[in-house]
């Protein structure tokens, strides 16, 4: 007797197998649809916030340094023009938190990059290797560890001075121990395939098995976290602004706006507030991505 | 459980000497020297060589270093360089500042994290109450802790006038009351006076506290998460305990464990939350005395702060790991 014909079986509603599939597979596709619409959404932020700072120059109304000596503080929508209003020099907010887009999007990439090209070759090696060079490095990770993202920036920053690059670099160290940290946990877990093995036995070096088996089997994971610490370098890129350790003035960046505006919070309080909105949606974008890209990838990662 | 306390103490130890080469060498990577930095170009030679040799920077780098290692552990960080005081009288009177700080915010966000964490936990089918406390939570993640205190102050201060736009309050005079006994004598001035610290403390700790309240109730979610899969709640369920037994006796106990563990890491994140509290607060503290050394360029005042913010959170840590041997019995079998 086929299956399809068995019938109210102790009084389970009368379904057909392919039917129970065909329900089955509708859930599950309903499931991962919802799973996707947060990365959508933080792409499509992502994405935006790209084209915003490749066309600056293009879609700013106007120039982030013309000065306009009419339009002095005013309020949002100033002579019809300037729709974010205008600051101390008489800047059109809305032009400097456009340009600032690129401090803010460049410093997140850059350090994230610089973190992970130091970093992870430093937690590879000591979860491919072990032994001394691991507990070499892992004690150096735990030291830095010691102070959070924030304040080992700032002290890098202070010994080098505040510039583009100095703050690239800071935050990028700042943020390698917890590269390490990942890569060493990634690499302990893929050293025990069979593949990792097989590599040994057919006389494959520590590096060449490193850099051809570890790390590809790793970088997938990796980028997805990398995501969500270009929010945090985002995050400790506007609070070194803020605190006026970071691009100098100038140039424009939402930390050193808001950093500006805070003088003028009794009289024009909307300097401060688009710039740290401005912020906020930024570090909302890669949160959102990489939060939703790390559960869809491995949810155990959570902790991470 | 001494065996691993012991084994824990001796694993800070060289932690504590490696943060504090760490902060030593970076203040000295610095290009050109303090001096030059803090006189100007104008200084004459005289004035630079005298400068030098009072933050003794003319003897070796490894006497220097030495030197550093055995006066910060001995809480001696010499003289602010343009005030005439002590760094740790300095960082006497600053302590209990960013203390409270810490301690209010800290409250909040567990009164606010630890509930929002653990409701949509249970409720995560109820995608109403998950996924809103889920997203409320990024949102909160995602907003600069200095951002939000502005639209606090903004609110608050300048719009409806209801608590002051800068300043702690006075500290100093409720601890030097509560320390020679004068609380029971004036007893109404005291409580003006803590009354004020108050008021100058709510919204500060309520922006920080807010803000650290989105990682709390995501750790708490995940703590949840991880508890309520484990077996021994299939147990407890199925030997047909009611609901909310499961949850109070069985899941929540088990859950604190993994909890108290963060809140050695959730400390760090806190402190660094004060240096941009204070500092939008203008609020006194070891974080805006931190940034305004920095500013000022007094390099004795910024290395005696960045050690003891490395000191404290190297201390909490130590003290979260041995309370959890506390805790945990399993620890003592390792």
């Amino acid at each position: 007797m086929a299956l399809t014909e068995k019938k109210a079986v102790q009084g389970f509603p009368a379904v057909g197998i392919a039917q129970l599939e065909e329900r089955w597979r509708r859930s599950l596709r309903g499931r991962n649809r919802r799973k996707y619409i947060p990365i959508a959404i933080g792409m499509l932020m992502v994405l935006t916030m790209v084209v915003v700072a490749l066309l600056a120059p293009y879609i700013a109304p106007f120039s982030p340094s013309a000065q306009y000596a009419d339009y002095v503080l005013k309020a949002p929508g100033a002579g019809g023009k300037h729709l974010l209003g205008t600051d101390e020099y008489g800047r059109d907010l809305l032009s400097r938190i456009i340009w600032g887009t690129r401090v803010s999007l460049q410093v997140g990439l850059a350090s994230v990059c610089v973190g992970f090209v130091l970093g992870v070759p430093l937690g590879i090696m000591a979860g491919f290797l072990r032994g001394s060079t691991e507990a070499m490095i892992m004690r150096f990770t735990d030291m830095m560890l010691a102070f959070p993202t924030l304040l080992l920036a700032l002290i890098i920053v202070t010994a080098l001075g505040g510039s583009l690059i100095n703050e690239i670099l800071a935050i990028g160290v700042a943020l390698m121990p917890n590269f390490i940290r990942l890569a060493r946990s990634l690499a302990l877990t893929i050293r025990e395939n069979d593949y990792i093995m097989a590599a040994r036995a057919i006389g494959g070096s520590h590096l060449r098995i490193m850099l051809r088996h570890v790390f590809p089997n790793a970088v997938s994971t990796l980028v997805v976290i990398a995501t969500l610490y270009i929010a945090t370098a985002i995050r400790t890129e506007a609070g070194l602004s803020f605190l006026g350790l970071g691009v100098p003035p100038p140039t424009p960046s939402w930390g050193n706006i808001l950093s500006e505006g805070r003088q003028y919070i009794k009289c024009c309080p909307w300097l401060t507030t688009f710039s740290g909105f401005a912020i906020m949606l930024a570090v909302l974008a890669f949160n959102l991505m990489g939060d939703a890209l790390r559960d869809l990838l491995d949810p155990r990662l959570r902790g991470e | 459980m001494l065996q691993y306390i012991v084994r824990r103490l001796l694993i800070a130890i060289p932690m504590l000497l490696g943060a504090m080469s760490i902060v030593f060498f970076a203040m000295r990577i610095l290009p050109g020297d303090p001096c030059l930095a803090m006189m100007g170009d104008e200084a004459t030679r005289a004035a630079l060589q005298d400068c030098i040799r009072q933050l003794g920077l003319d003897r070796p780098l490894l006497v220097q270093y030495l030197d550093y290692l055995w006066k910060s552990l001995q809480l001696d960080f010499g003289r602010s360089l343009l005030f005439n005081y002590t760094v740790s009288s300095y960082i006497l009177r600053m302590f209990p500042h960013t203390l409270l700080l810490v301690i209010a915010s800290t409250i909040i966000a567990l009164c606010i994290g630890l509930p929002t964490g653990i409701i949509s936990a249970l409720n995560r089918r109820n995608p109403l109450i998950d996924y809103t406390s889920r997203i409320v939570a990024l949102i909160g993640l995602s907003m600069p802790v200095f951002w939000f205190g502005i639209l606090l102050l903004i609110a608050f201060s300048l719009y409806w006038d209801l608590f002051p736009l800068i300043g702690g309050g006075d500290l100093s005079t409720v601890l030097e009351m509560l320390g020679n006994g004068e609380v029971f004598e004036y007893p109404e001035d005291f409580f003006a006076a803590v009354l004020d610290v108050l008021h100058h403390l709510v919204l500060p700790a309520f922006a920080l506290g807010i803000t650290l309240a989105a990682t709390v109730s995501r750790l708490s979610r995940s703590a949840m998460l991880e508890v309520i899969s484990q077996d021994y709640i299939r147990t407890a369920r199925s030997k047909g305990l009611p609901e909310r037994v499961v949850i109070y006796k069985h899941a929540l106990r088990n859950m604190m464990i993994p909890l108290l563990t963060i809140i050695g890491l959730f400390v760090a994140i806190a402190l660094t939350g004060t240096v941009l509290t204070e500092t939008v607060f203008s609020r006194p503290g070891l974080g805006k005395m931190l940034v305004d050394a920095i500013g000022a360029r007094d390099y004795p005042l910024a290395q005696g702060a960045i050690t003891v913010f490395t000191m404290t959170i190297i201390v909490v840590n130590l003290i979260v790991d041995v309370l959890y041997a506390v805790f945990d019995p399993r620890i003592t079998y390792r």
